[in-house]
């Protein structure tokens, strides 16, 4: 291969002016669904449902029904929890890290990882708040003024983790509004459906593309990046203190919160190569999310594979190391325990089957990039699940040590948030730009004066 | 202004620097000797600090350098000579390492037979903790830093006169490699040097405690080198802020990335409460030690990140040199930290000693001194690399 | 209407982001002070070549971030240190590492969000979907892909001829005059409009009535507390004879039971007697179980003032003659046995207590029947000066 390093690659392939890039963009929103997207909404819908149904019952009856048991009291729900949260750092990584970084090819992403943020953390969300068992007692999980006199245990992780979901909620779907206010103005000018417009209007909040609006929007562009990057951190970080600040071997162990936040770039970046993969092929959006946007990605990767990799070996040697019988045990009992078979399928997917991604062919071809990352996902699933129950099945009384099998209801709820997650992508992709059309425009060619932040040199 | 035709001319440092770095060795060197015969055992852990320093700027360095290919920044190629300069620190390791491990004995506890023959935890450790094993790791490690070292410098030094783009590609390939080397090989020098001073301690964060620790050590180094020169033009005309602001803002980073591994730690013993680990954070809870605990704290982050927290200050020459000063000490302090209380003598606090003081000024000396003798080597600049003027011209 | 009066600025448009940078530089150098630059995107430089000033947003994130910091660890003070404080997992009240976590997601929370909203709020004076400038032919080419200059008429320099002089100097694709929209007026008191009013006011209400005083207790299901259960005190259907507690099988004896021979009996008095001495802590004993068990309907002083206001009929007085020619064993054996109204004490107090009860009362029925001689006997021990 040969490559060029006196030149940055064009971030935007096909050398498209501006009123391209907006039509590319729009198109979706301008044209009706046709059958295929009607099709892929039933299906996403039906898992939804199926969702609906077994959470419906679990009202119902309660959370008897799950395959929970005595001791594994944290199984599928909080696997999911965990998992849906981990999806959703990408997102804010790409838009607010890589902007910092000024890695100017998160222009084409980062609205739709953001939006895919979004719905993973509403994904994760439902499940503490149903684990609880009375869900309609959530009110208490939060601090106010009550007739017990009672407030809620600050020093507790859990609660950490409603503040830390909460925040990282609100603060991603600011974000996400945020950059979508210029695109509703834009969407506003160029539509001419009443209703649209209406909508569109309100929206945009009367956006006028100022420059005197664009000046402060960009400072408040790069304070809200600057806030999101250590609280992206900080949400992982947290719901690893679910686990670490315990003393069960396999969960007390120092190396989690960033060993957790690894694994979630890891498992969120899978997931959303996984989602553009489709997107830019169905909506035509090769040259905006081109082809090295998803190298990029997959070399990201790669990397926080390792980092996992890295993780789990250090977890391993340093249970040895430590010379506690119970950490040595337990790390033996998941390599070569009953769940073994969930171990391996963590170890393969994570660790081995990413380092394809050392061959330049291997990620810059879209069929076998997007079978690995699906590995990735599994892979991911399953590390939350050997966490979650292996730690928990051989506690340290061996008389009550029990195997976990979930149950009906435990697989309808995962197949359910995965079809209220798709439900969501599949009706923003229709209902809103799924790229940023401002920031993209402002990084086409000729886009900036040629004499580039000459301003600087006066 | 245009760089198109900019042309790059050798500007040699001043002489007297030369004269300066030799004095200054001297003076360690000969302070240092005279410690080692006055206490061995507090002379060899005070040297220990000062090694793990150099190790940290040295190996940090060469980090910056594969991180700089591999990610594909151009804003660091003009001024990626600096770390390439003070890598060339790391074949000297061999030799720095030897006095730790001839007297392994005075250092750690594990490399006591008679104490391990009590020990049934020491015992376990043993098919890791023993001499001949730790040798070979230190070599081995060494040797592979030193091999990167040379391959990615000498191809990093050949582009300079074929400017071939080839060599770039492969840099990039060689980096991605040391990095996984760099990983696996400072995790295990940290448990190897500092963490196995207390032997019965452990935490799994430990290695990226080091890595962030490394990192700041490393930026730092190469902020005050690049801002030294710069006062003195050796990077005009074309440095501007955005330069500075880069460098500024990968030191903010990452000492809120020390801060929050540092906290992580802290957080998850102090949480979990169990005795085979507060015991070490007790240690440093003893006596004076609290002191130094409290004020890692302090000279690590708070100041530091107040410091840079604002943008203008991130760009900021005074302010930058003097928080680059500040956070070499502060990774002093902090290796001081991590390796000073296992000494068995000053467990209940810190006891003062002159010995303490005299290595940091023989490491300081040799580092300025590789540095000198890099700079005579090499080009200021790598000006064949294809990237130098995109980096030149490199805007926010 | 004047036509002047009405226009709200000259607009111009241009092709590339090089020219729109210029003209800026040229309308900001000609002293221009109330001109605006529209662009699809922020352009590079553009806000030196406009000599804006830097955005002061990041004194309201500052400052709402310390905010969210103080309040957070403040109130996590407050409600676990001082309202309420518990001792949780062997940590301190102010656990402060703790406590950071919190702390952190306050300090982000508070400081982007009021960040955007002041944004939004204050420095855009945005939602504001009536300017002059929307549904132009300006707006729709700046927000498409040109890039447009404006001067707006409150300009102290502002001078119509002038201005498109001036802006027809730049070369623009072209110049348009933007005006005021025509002023519309609203009435309040449209039918409508109270109609709708009205009814929002009725949903909000009934809405709030609704979810607070009966949303809060409903409860979806209560498998739980209607599970098939023995309750203490209540019948149930699982045993034959219909009660749900069960009673111990025949000639079941409690540990440490001694049987009390004389239950039921008027006066076994003679063969019980008292085995402890009036000692201090036998006394103090027998006052503590007094108070708790006795007073209530005897009094503190044993004068028969029950404190049960007519509850309950209150008891005779202890000092009578006929009480304290009772024998020890009698107080004994009416505490156990209880006497007319009086239910017996039995399962409540010890026998050990019962009889410091017994004790007390005698100290009781001394101290308020004393005689003069006791009072000469006293001061004789306390010594003969006090006597007079």
């Amino acid at each position: 291969m040969n490559i060029d390093y006196s030149q940055e690659t064009p971030l935007i392939a096909g050398r498209l002016d501006l009123a391209q890039i907006e039509e590319l963009i729009a198109q979706p929103m301008d044209t009706k669904p046709d059958r295929k997207y009607y099709i892929a909404l039933s299906i996403s819908v039906t898992a939804l449902l199926i969702g609906a149904v077994s959470l419906g019952l679990t009202f119902y009856y309660g959370i008897g029904l799950w395959g929970n048991n005595q001791p594994v009291g944290w199984a599928f729900e909080i696997v999911n929890f965990v998992f849906w949260v981990g999806i959703g750092h990408a997102g804010t990584l790409i838009s607010a890290i890589l902007f910092l970084l000024r890695q100017k090819w998160r222009t084409g992403i980062a609205r739709f990882a953001e939006a895919m943020t979004i719905f993973a953390v509403m994904c994760a969300g439902i499940f503490p708040a149903i684990h609880t068992g009375r869900p309609w007692m959530d009110g208490y999980l939060l601090p106010y003024p009550n007739q017990h006199g009672l407030w809620v245990n600050f020093t507790s992780p859990l609660l950490w983790d409603v503040f830390a979901v909460t925040t990282y909620f609100t603060v991603s779907l600011v974000f996400w509004y945020v950059g979508l206010i210029p695109d509703f103005g834009s969407m506003r000018d160029r539509t001419t459906s009443k209703i649209k417009k209406t909508i569109y209007s309100i929206f945009s909040l009367g956006w006028r593309h100022s420059n005197r609006h664009w000046s402060h929007y960009e400072k408040a562009y790069m304070l809200l990046a600057g806030f999101a990057t250590p609280l992206v951190l900080s949400v992982h970080t947290i719901v690893s203190f679910d686990f670490a600040v315990s003393i069960i071997p396999g969960w007390h162990t120092t190396i989690f919160p960033p060993y957790f936040v690894a694994g979630a770039i890891f498992s969120g970046f899978a997931m959303v190569v996984t989602v553009l993969i489709f997107v830019r092929k169905i909506f035509d959006l090769q040259n905006i999310i081109t082809i090295d946007h998803l190298e990029k990605m997959n070399k990201v990767i790669l990397s926080t594979g390792m980092m996992v990799g890295y993780a789990y070996s250090m977890e391993f040697f340093i249970a040895w190391y430590s010379g506690v019988q119970a950490e040595s045990f337990l790390f033996l009992s998941r390599a070569f325990g009953p769940y073994a078979w969930a171990y391996w399928i963590m170890v393969s997917c994570n660790v081995l089957i990413p380092q394809l991604f050392w061959f330049r062919k291997i990620r810059r071809s879209i069929p076998l990039m997007l079978i690995i990352v699906i590995f990735v996902n599994v892979g991911m699933w399953f590390e939350r699940f050997v966490i979650t129950v292996t730690s928990l099945n051989r506690d340290f009384l061996p008389s009550s040590w029990a195997y976990f099998t979930p149950t009906m209801y435990d697989i309808g709820l995962l197949i359910g948030s995965f079809g209220f997650f798709f439900t969501l992508v599949i009706l923003f992709t229709k209902s809103l730009p799924v790229v940023s059309i401002s920031e993209v425009k402002a990084v086409a060619d000729g886009a900036q004066p040629t004499h580039h932040g000459g301003a600087y040199h006066e | 202004m245009s760089q198109t035709d900019f042309h790059y001319q050798k500007k040699e440092l001043p002489a007297n620097l030369t004269k300066f770095s030799l004095v200054v060795l001297a003076i360690g060197v000969v302070l240092s000797l005279i410690a080692f015969f006055v206490d061995r055992e507090r002379a060899l852990f005070s040297y220990l600090v000062t090694y793990m320093m150099i190790v940290s700027i040295a190996v940090g360095s060469l980090f910056i350098v594969a991180l700089e290919y591999i990610a594909g920044a151009d804003w660091s190629t003009p001024i990626r000579r600096i770390p390439e300069f003070f890598s060339r620190l790391l074949p000297l390791l061999f030799i720095l390492v030897i006095p730790l491990l001839v007297f392994n004995h005075d250092l750690f506890h594990w490399a006591h037979k008679e104490a391990v023959a009590e020990d049934k935890i020491l015992q376990g450790k043993a098919p890791y903790l023993n001499i001949t094993f730790f040798v070979i790791r230190t070599f081995v490690f060494i040797g592979l830093w030193s091999l990167f070292y040379w391959v990615l410098i000498r191809n990093s030094r050949k582009q300079d006169t074929t400017k071939d783009q080839n060599l770039t590609t492969k840099n990039i390939r060689l980096s991605a490699i040391f990095i996984l080397v760099f990983a696996i090989s400072i995790t295990f020098t940290a448990i190897d040097f500092m963490m196995s001073l207390e032997p019965h301690w452990f935490s799994t964060i430990y290695g990226v405690y080091f890595f962030s620790g490394i990192v700041v050590a490393a930026l730092a180094a190469i902020t005050l080198a690049v801002i030294m020169l710069k006062e003195r033009g050796y990077f005009s005309p074309w440095m501007t802020d955005d330069h500075l602001f880069s460098l500024g803002a990968l030191i903010f980073a990452f000492i809120n990335f020390w801060a929050y591994i540092a906290f992580s730690q802290y957080l998850l013993i102090w949480y979990a409460d169990l005795p085979e680990e507060t015991f070490w954070f007790l240690t440093r809870w003893n006596g004076n030690w609290a002191y130094l605990s409290i004020l890692l704290i302090i000279v690590q982050f708070l100041v530091p990140y107040f410091a840079l927290l604002t943008q203008p200050s991130k760009k900021d020459p005074k302010r930058l040199k003097f928080i680059s000063i500040w956070l070499l000490f502060a990774h002093f302090i902090d290796l001081f930290w991590l390796i000073m209380p296992n000494m068995n003598s000053m467990k209940d606090g810190y006891v003062f000693s002159w010995i303490d003081f005299v290595f940091p000024i023989a490491g300081v000396g040799l580092i300025i001194l590789v540095f000198i003798i890099s700079y005579k080597k090499d080009n200021l600049l790598p000006i064949g690399d294809p990237k130098l003027k995109r980096g030149m011209d490199f805007h926010l | 209407m004047n036509n002047d009066k009405n226009l709200y600025c000259i607009a111009a448009t241009f092709n590339t982001p090089d020219e729109i940078i210029n003209a800026a530089k040229k309308v900001s150098g000609a002293g221009y002070t109330h001109f605006d630059v529209n662009t699809p995107y922020p352009v590079h430089g553009m806000d030196d070549a406009m000599k804006l000033k830097p955005s002061k947003l990041g004194f309201v994130t500052l400052v709402m971030g310390l905010a969210g910091a103080s309040i957070a660890l403040l109130f996590m003070y407050w409600s676990l240190s001082i309202d309420y404080p518990l001792v949780i997992g062997g940590k301190p009240y102010f656990a402060l590492p703790a406590f950071i976590p919190v702390t952190f997601e306050m300090t982000v929370l508070l400081a982007t969000v009021s960040t955007v909203v002041a944004m939004i709020m204050l420095f855009f004076q945005l939602p504001n979907n009536k300017h002059p400038l929307h549904d132009t032919k300006y707006m729709k080419s700046v927000s498409h892909d040109k890039y447009g200059i404006l001067i707006e008429t409150n300009d102290d320099k502002f001078d119509e001829k002038e201005v498109e002089n001036f802006l027809k100097n730049l070369k623009p694709l072209n110049i348009e005059y933007i005006y005021y929209p025509p002023e519309e007026t609203y009435s309040i008191f449209q039918p409508k409009f109270l109609l709708l009013l009205a009814g929002i006011a009725l949903v909000v209400s009934g809405g709030t009535y609704f979810s607070l005083n009966k949303l809060m207790f409903m409860t979806p299901f209560n498998w739980m507390m209607d599970q098939a259960k023995l309750i203490p005190q209540k019948g149930s259907e699982l045993f034959e004879d219909g009660f749900g507690m069960r009673k111990p099988v025949t000639g079941t004896v409690a540990r440490g039971f001694v049987p009390y021979p004389y239950k039921g009996q008027v006066n076994p008095t003679e063969v019980l007697a008292n085995p402890f001495l009036p000692t201090k802590e036998n006394i103090a004993l027998g006052k503590a179980k007094y108070d708790i068990y006795c007073s209530p309907c005897h009094g503190y002083f044993a004068d028969g003032d029950s404190r049960l206001r007519g509850q309950f009929p209150n008891p005779p007085t202890l000092h009578s003659q006929r009480a304290r020619d009772f024998s020890d064993g009698m107080f004994y054996h009416i505490i156990t046995n209880g006497q007319n109204i009086m239910p017996s004490y039995e399962s409540q107090i010890t026998r050990d207590e019962r009889w410091a009860i017994v004790n007390y009362i005698r100290v009781l029925q001394r101290a308020k029947n004393a005689s003069d001689a006791d009072l000469t006997e006293m001061n004789k021990e306390a010594g003969s000066n006090v006597a007079n």
